[in-house]
């Protein structure tokens, strides 16, 4: 049997007040593109942050390619791509140099990758952070994270900020990434975007994995769900499935 | 409501520097019943003591009247230094409105609520403009307080006009700062805001050593504020002066909003055209970033070349300023038997070498506190969450940033050396070489213990390190100043790392003293890269 890409066993982290992450237990395939739902403050970035070592957990335990996320967390990075839910301030670096700065601290960067993903968003490396768009950070962030070919990315909301058209791209990196041997983690609300490229998802509410379902198996669910006869689209579901059948409209 | 506003977003400046105002001119105050003795020949001795001691710090404050007094005393030793220390308070706020919560966003937010830039700018000084009378006036009654334990009394009405003038004269140093901030880009405005505030303080303060520039020094709002002291008997309040401060203070903020309402939102009055060019796709070559330490020393290259020339010049103006403060003093017959602890060396390499390293210490434990604000600026805006992303132990990120400090640190004690010594031959006087590089890198264990406090103080609580680590450089300067006089245990006397520095260029380099100073950076290293591996990152 293959090694799991990630596992969690009995996973906690308690903030208190019933906030935090409550006995995760997940697997995630090698080369599979997994996708984590949830609405705000269920959790996902609580377990990307254990997953990357920057959080310690209360109880159980996060392995990623059988590395302990704690235990040997500067091993688990050397195979890791990360993308966070904010991307840092660089204040006036160059994005050349950001990049040659994260990139010399990692190490095994391969400058025509750099160039290759740049060049695909159209990223100029030689404007300053702090003159960026936000689009620009988040095209900035993606080359961070994909620019040493890692065997797992592990991506928290990464079209934030993106115009459709760069999404579209984004997908296409995905897809080729996934082909080309990687495993992708990736939490969003863009649920188009997870019917885009994960083969399997997991919904999250309230720190407690609730569902994990294949693509097929979710989109049949939702066809049987209070929506027959119609051809519901995944944020339907999602939508249903927490109790809000209807998106709330604003007071007139 | 947007009074509040900024006063919430500066609370800590204000509770930070009340604090250090009161505790400052307490300990000053109260310290002065201390050592002063009893008898009239006693309080003459101290006074003339004191009169020497002025003379060497011409340079930086104005000579004290009647310091046997603990009026002229404490007019002296506190009001004029919290005059400097809150002037560096007001410049950071004024930097910090314009252009940091510019960065923040919080600028813009207040602008699309309907706020209009004149009276959001106006509002933010009214916030100042209060939070400096708090701590003016909690300065002023510690010195009522500490009067009244002596068993003297004070003129209420001399109370507030020197609280009065403190006010002016920060409210003059914010609206001068606010002003270069609209001129200056986002990036430097601090960094220019401290250079014209710090050029216009010297222009004053030198122009008691040079009469050459004492025809420019209307220009400079420290001038009017060093007209009055109205605290020791026979002192003075010249109502013009703090007529001059006001106005100054006036001036400047009214050009500032007009500058705001001119400028771009995160952009300069003053802007320099970006010159086109093709776009950038590759990332820099250069191998100094994958070397661990280098790469640090690289990215603060700028800040270090800064910090190593304004040494390097201030070091200058103290070899430069040294003989003619040193003959002033032997004219006068009262003071000879004073400076007799010097003539048994060598009068000016003594009195240099004393007075530059004092002033060096408290350079270099700011350099200190510049690093820790970068750290807790690295945990706190992200960057230290992709730093961790990449293959590198926590551990072996606090001893990188330790090491980048030490090679930083020891950078600017080197290049400071070579241009005292440089300056000192030139002036005539004749510095052992060997034993000032060797007290130059005395200055590196010496930064190393505050920086290891910080480093501690960042993984306990980013958010509150820099105040934190300000405050235990405070009263580890306190501890060195008071210790004596209030017969402190050794032990705590030991703690502070100024009396552990000493004075290396007249005594040599203390083995002992080197031992505890290295001693106290490794716990702090020690314990901080333990407490780093248990703590959260970006929760």
């Amino acid at each position: 049997m293959a090694l799991a890409a990630i596992r969690t066993s009995s996973l906690t982290k308690d903030y208190g007040r019933g906030r935090g992450l409550f006995e995760l237990d997940l697997q995630v395939a090698q080369q599979e593109v997994f996708g984590y739902l949830g609405p705000n403050g269920a959790g996902k970035t609580t377990t990307i942050r254990v997953l990357m070592g920057l959080i310690r957990p209360n109880a159980g335990s996060a392995y990623i390619f059988g590395l302990d996320c704690v235990r040997d967390a500067v091993d688990v990075k050397r195979k890791v791509g990360y993308l966070p839910g904010d991307v840092p301030q660089f204040g006036s670096l160059r994005g050349s140099e950001v990049v040659a700065y994260l990139g010399g601290m990692r190490g095994g960067v391969d400058r025509k990758v750099v160039r290759a993903l740049s060049e695909r968003f159209d990223l100029d490396l030689g404007r300053r952070f702090r003159e960026y768009s936000s689009g620009n950070k988040q095209k900035l962030a993606i080359v961070l994270a994909f620019m040493h070919r890692p065997d797992l990315l592990i991506l928290d909301e990464p079209t934030s900020g993106l115009d459709p058209l760069n999404q579209q791209e984004f997908y296409a990196l995905l897809r080729e990434t996934r082909e080309a041997g990687a495993t992708i983690f990736l939490s969003s609300h863009v649920l188009s975007e997870v019917e885009h490229v994960c083969d399997r998802v997991g919904i999250l509410r309230a720190g407690r994995l609730v569902k994990v379902a294949d693509l097929e198996e979710l989109r049949r669910a939702r066809a049987r769900h209070d929506l027959v006869g119609t051809e519901p689209s995944l944020e339907e579901f999602f939508l249903s499935f927490f109790g809000e059948g209807k998106p709330k409209q604003l007071p007139s | 409501m947007t009074v509040l506003f900024g006063l919430r977003l500066g609370r800590w400046g204000l509770a930070g520097f009340t604090l250090t105002g009161f505790a400052w001119n307490l300990t000053q105050t109260v310290g002065f019943y201390q050592v002063v003795g009893h008898s009239a020949a006693e309080r003459a001795a101290f006074g003339a003591s004191i009169a020497t001691l002025a003379a060497r710090f011409t340079a930086l404050v104005p000579p004290p009247i009647q310091p046997e007094t603990v009026g002229g005393y404490v007019e002296f030793r506190g009001f004029h230094e919290l005059a400097i220390i809150f002037s560096v308070w007001a410049m950071f706020a004024a930097t910090g409105f314009a252009r940091g919560d510019e960065e923040r966003g919080i600028v813009e937010a207040s602008l699309a609520a309907g706020a209009r830039r004149t009276a959001l700018l106006a509002s933010r000084t009214g916030s100042f403009a209060i939070a400096i009378l708090v701590a003016s006036a909690a300065s002023g009654a510690e010195f009522g307080i500490g009067v009244a334990s002596g068993g003297e009394t004070v003129d209420p009405r001399r109370v507030i006009e020197v609280c009065a003038l403190l006010v002016a004269i920060r409210l003059a140093s914010y609206g001068i700062a606010l002003l270069v901030a609209q001129l200056a880009t986002a990036r430097t405005a601090a960094a220019s805001a401290g250079i014209v505030l710090l050029a216009l303080f010297l222009l004053n303060s030198l122009s008691r050593s040079f009469p050459s520039l004492s025809t420019w020094r209307w220009l400079s709002p420290f001038r009017y504020y060093d007209l009055s002291q109205p605290l020791p008997p026979g002192g003075n309040f010249d109502l013009r002066g703090f007529a001059g401060l006001i106005l100054v203070a006036a001036i400047t903020v009214a050009a500032a909003a007009a500058a705001f309402e001119r400028r771009d939102i995160g952009e300069s009055l003053i802007r320099v055209p970006a010159r086109d060019r093709p776009p950038v796709y590759d990332p820099i070559a250069a191998p100094w970033w994958r070397i661990p330490v280098v790469r640090g020393l690289y990215d603060r290259r700028l800040g270090l070349v800064v910090w190593a020339i304004g040494m390097g010049a201030v070091a200058v103006m103290f070899a430069a300023l040294t003989k003619s403060i040193v003959q002033v003093l032997l004219s006068v017959p009262s003071l000879l038997p004073y400076l007799s602890i010097f003539i048994h060396t060598q009068v000016y390499p003594a009195v240099l070498g004393y007075t530059w390293f004092n002033f060096a210490e408290l350079l270099v434990a700011a350099f200190a506190i510049v690093q820790v604000a970068r750290w807790a600026a690295e945990d706190t805006d992200g960057r230290l969450e992709m730093i961790l992303s990449a293959p590198i132990s926590r551990s072996a990120l606090v001893v990188e940033r330790m090491a980048i400090l030490i090679v930083g640190v020891a950078l600017i004690a080197a290049v400071s050396a070579a241009a005292l010594l440089y300056a000192s031959h030139v002036n005539g006087i004749d510095l052992d070489a060997r034993r000032l590089f060797a007290a130059s890198l005395m200055l590196v264990p010496f930064c190393l213990v505050f920086a290891a406090a910080g480093s501690l103080l960042t993984a306990w609580n980013p958010r509150a390190a820099v105040g934190l680590v300000a405050a235990f450089a405070f009263a580890s300067y306190l501890d060195t100043e008071l210790g004596p006089i209030f017969k402190l245990p050794l032990w705590l006397q030991d703690l502070s790392a100024f009396k552990l520095f000493g004075m290396p260029l007249l005594n040599g380099v203390d083995g002992r003293n080197l031992a505890l100073l290295l001693l106290l950076a490794a716990a702090g290293v020690g314990s901080s890269i333990l407490l780093m591996q248990r703590r959260d990152v970006g929760a």
